[in-house]
């Protein structure tokens, strides 16, 4: 692996030394940078408006919304994957004993569960959001680095290859078997797993982090100086104020990521001793993993936590209540979410003094989250509250938060922390943020801005099917954890047949594994509702063709993307027949006279 | 014009993030105050330096943001996410 590792470096190498006069292509003319045809629209007859059809056009577009449906694309084929993953696991815990899968393949697919949802489907999937949307809230042409926004995209494909590649090759029979590290790769055995698998996923892992470093640095310029002449920093929306946050914390942690992952292939393949006992010792990785670790789920909840601050309004019919709270906390949590790392620790071994000042700061970082559920809550309050498919995922992101978020707070604290920690009470907490929060945030988005993407509208009945599915799910599910927690079931267990009756009774648990497998599957029914949907509408769905699809003009509520919709549905208006025009923004196959998705009003 | 660095209002808004920090400065003083441990000043070095630190770096970027903020707060100016033509065709529309 060693000898491949550095065949592979050499030949990259030699490939760059071959390509005469590269620096001759950057976008520079005496030392300074001239604009780039970002692949935005251009006026009709500039020469510019051409784009390749077919599939050319993905392989080679440098347009921020198409790089956006590719991360979103890239996103959904990695969260079915984490999700069939999961399922297979779930069925497996279904009873105590070794069923369907042996440990090792449980343990490999708890793996590359793990990874695939953190880093293949969570960052992609806001990534999606962001380069379709982050230019045209800010009236920018583009990213401001057209080029490596797309090349930041195209290394994910190889790194999924690379992450997923010991499933690949089961059938081979080559010796290279999926990676049984658990998402978190704690070293000895990390290091101690001889499997090839383990380096083909740390390489992939290497790669997904310079994409989103790279993703980062363009977000950052993008929004420091692209943005148009009347958007100034007091009236930056507030999805854009997340992403500037969450590329702030991207810069700092994926580097250290990066880094750590290189000194693990180290020890792995050159018996360096970065990890080992007799070097920097095990608790040296974690503590290098967790200080990226634990800004990740900021990077991950932060956008999203902008994604319902802008679209819950909307159909609250109010404007965000306290929005210069929801920026300053949320750069409060930017900032105190790289002092609260060890409390993923506090069993390891540390002296206690220390352990109390992680405490301290994991306690202080509730104060900013808090805040912001309380600013949507009193958004909601007294507001015309409409419960379309995009606001009753916005709702049910609060609710999760409320129970995911105090969950968390409880195991800030140091002795709670140290009874629950090994247990399923983590998982459950962990999965209302991941699943009831990430997720559902996504979802909402997805259906708020589907007549902007697709031009059509998705079907309004099983959206909202595609909810409470997902909502009823989520809390048997996760709930059913956190009790099983309570119960001392462990995590990571592939059987739990074993256990002494005293410590945890068998029968409770392997009831509340039942009702977990229960719960995922009405999960799963859900999300295959919601998939359904989009591909059938994004085909068959109504087209819309009124502007103003969710009625938010009503409301003083009209933001600059549907702006920016209106002028393109006024460009490509080709003579619509009016009985294309009724069902456009229908949202139903019913013929219901809804235009907003079928969202009455509350008083 | 006040002499203040921030006015009132400004003051309000930056108060999410003071309560972050009192409750940094809460454990700073109760850390000071209740050593139950041998004393070891590398150790409390770190301790503290944990707690202060992520302060520090908090009340430094609420500073700098609110500066930016307020410094281009403008009246005048549309509702944050909204342009001026739609902001006017927005509002044009509610009052109907």
């Amino acid at each position: 692996m060693a000898a491949l590792v550095g065949a592979v470096f050499l030949a990259a190498l030699g490939f760059v030394a071959r390509v005469n006069g590269w620096w001759g292509r950057l976008p520079f003319v005496d030392r300074t940078r001239v604009a780039t045809d970002g692949g935005h629209a251009h006026e009709p007859g500039s020469g510019l408006a051409h784009k390749p059809s077919g599939i050319t056009r993905w392989l080679t577009t440098v347009d921020h919304k198409d790089i956006g449906i590719l991360y979103g694309m890239y996103g959904v084929i990695a969260f079915l994957w984490g999700g069939v993953s999961v399922m297979i696991m779930r069925f497996e815990l279904f009873t105590a004993a070794e069923t369907y899968i042996s440990p090792e393949m449980y343990n490999a697919l708890l793996t590359s569960h793990g990874i695939t949802m953190l880093f293949l489907f969570g960052t992609p999937i806001i990534a999606a959001f962001s380069n379709y949307f982050v230019p045209l809230l800010i009236d920018a042409d583009d990213m401001a680095f057209p080029r490596i926004n797309a090349i930041a995209f195209w290394l994910l494909p190889p790194a999924a290859l690379l992450i997923w590649a010991g499933f690949f090759t089961i059938p081979l029979d080559i010796a290279i078997s999926p990676a049984q590290t658990s998402w978190t790769m704690y070293t000895p055995l990390s290091v101690e797993q001889s499997n090839p698998g383990v380096d083909l996923m740390l390489l992939g892992l290497h790669l997904t982090g310079v994409s989103a470093t790279m993703g980062a640095i363009n977000f950052i310029a993008t929004i420091f100086t692209e943005r148009g002449d009347d958007v100034t920093w007091a009236n930056l929306d507030i999805f854009s104020w997340t992403i500037l946050t969450q590329s702030g914390l991207i810069l700092f942690a994926f580097p250290l990521l990066g880094s750590a992952l290189i000194m693990l292939l180290l020890d792995r393949n050159f018996a360096t001793t970065f990890f080992a006992v007799e070097g920097g010792g095990p608790i040296l990785w974690q503590h290098l993993f967790w200080f990226f670790g634990h800004p990740e789920v900021y990077i991950l909840v932060l956008p999203m936590m902008g994604l319902v601050s802008w679209i819950l309004p909307k159909f609250a019919g109010r404007k965000l209540f306290g929005f210069k709270f929801v920026v300053y906390s949320t750069l409060a949590i930017g900032v105190l979410s790289f002092g609260v790392w060890a409390h993923h620790m506090f069993g390891s071994g540390m002296d206690p003094r220390i352990r109390a000042s992680f405490m301290a700061t994991s306690l202080a970082i509730a104060i900013p989250s808090a805040v912001k559920t309380f600013n949507w809550i009193t958004t909601l309050w007294n507001g015309k509250v409409r419960l379309t498919a995009p606001m009753l995922f916005c709702i049910g992101f609060v609710a999760n938060f409320v129970i995911g978020g105090i969950t968390g707070v409880f195991l800030a604290s140091v002795p709670v922390n140290l009874i629950l920690h090994e247990t399923y009470y983590v998982v459950g907490h962990f999965h209302y943020i991941v699943m009831g929060m990430i997720a559902f945030a996504g979802f909402g988005a997805i259906y708020y801005w589907f007549p902007i993407v697709t031009g059509r509208m998705y079907n309004r009945k099983l959206a909202k099917g595609h909810f409470w599915l997902s909502m009823i799910g989520v809390n048997i599910t996760f709930f059913a954890m956190l009790l099983a927690g309570y119960f001392g079931m462990p995590r990571r267990y592939a059987t739990y047949s074993d256990f002494n009756p005293e410590l945890a009774p068998l029968t409770e648990i392997t009831f509340l594994h039942q009702v977990m497998t229960a719960g995922a599957v009405i999960i799963a029914v859900g999300t295959i509702l919601w998939l359904l949907n989009v591909v059938w509408s994004w085909k068959k769905g109504g087209k819309v063709t009124d502007p103003d699809p969710w009625n938010t003009k009503e409301y003083g509520l009209h933001g600059r993307e549907f702006a920016w919709f209106e002028q393109q549905l006024a460009a490509t208006d080709g003579g619509e027949t009016e009985s294309e025009s009724a069902v456009a923004t229908d949202g139903g196959a019913d013929g219901e006279s809804v235009a907003t998705d079928g969202g009455s009003e509350q008083a | 014009m006040s002499d203040r660095i921030f006015d009132r209002e400004t003051m309000l808004d930056l108060s999410v993030n003071f309560i972050p920090l009192g409750i940094l400065l809460f454990f700073v003083l109760l850390f000071l105050v209740l050593a139950p441990f041998p004393g070891d000043p590398l150790i409390v070095l770190v301790q503290m330096s944990l707690v202060i630190i992520p302060g520090i770096a908090l009340l430094m970027l609420t500073y700098y943001s609110g500066n930016a903020i307020e410094g281009s707060r403008d009246d005048e100016q549309a509702e944050p996410g909204y342009s001026e033509a739609d902001a006017e065709v927005a509002r044009s529309a509610g009052e109907e």
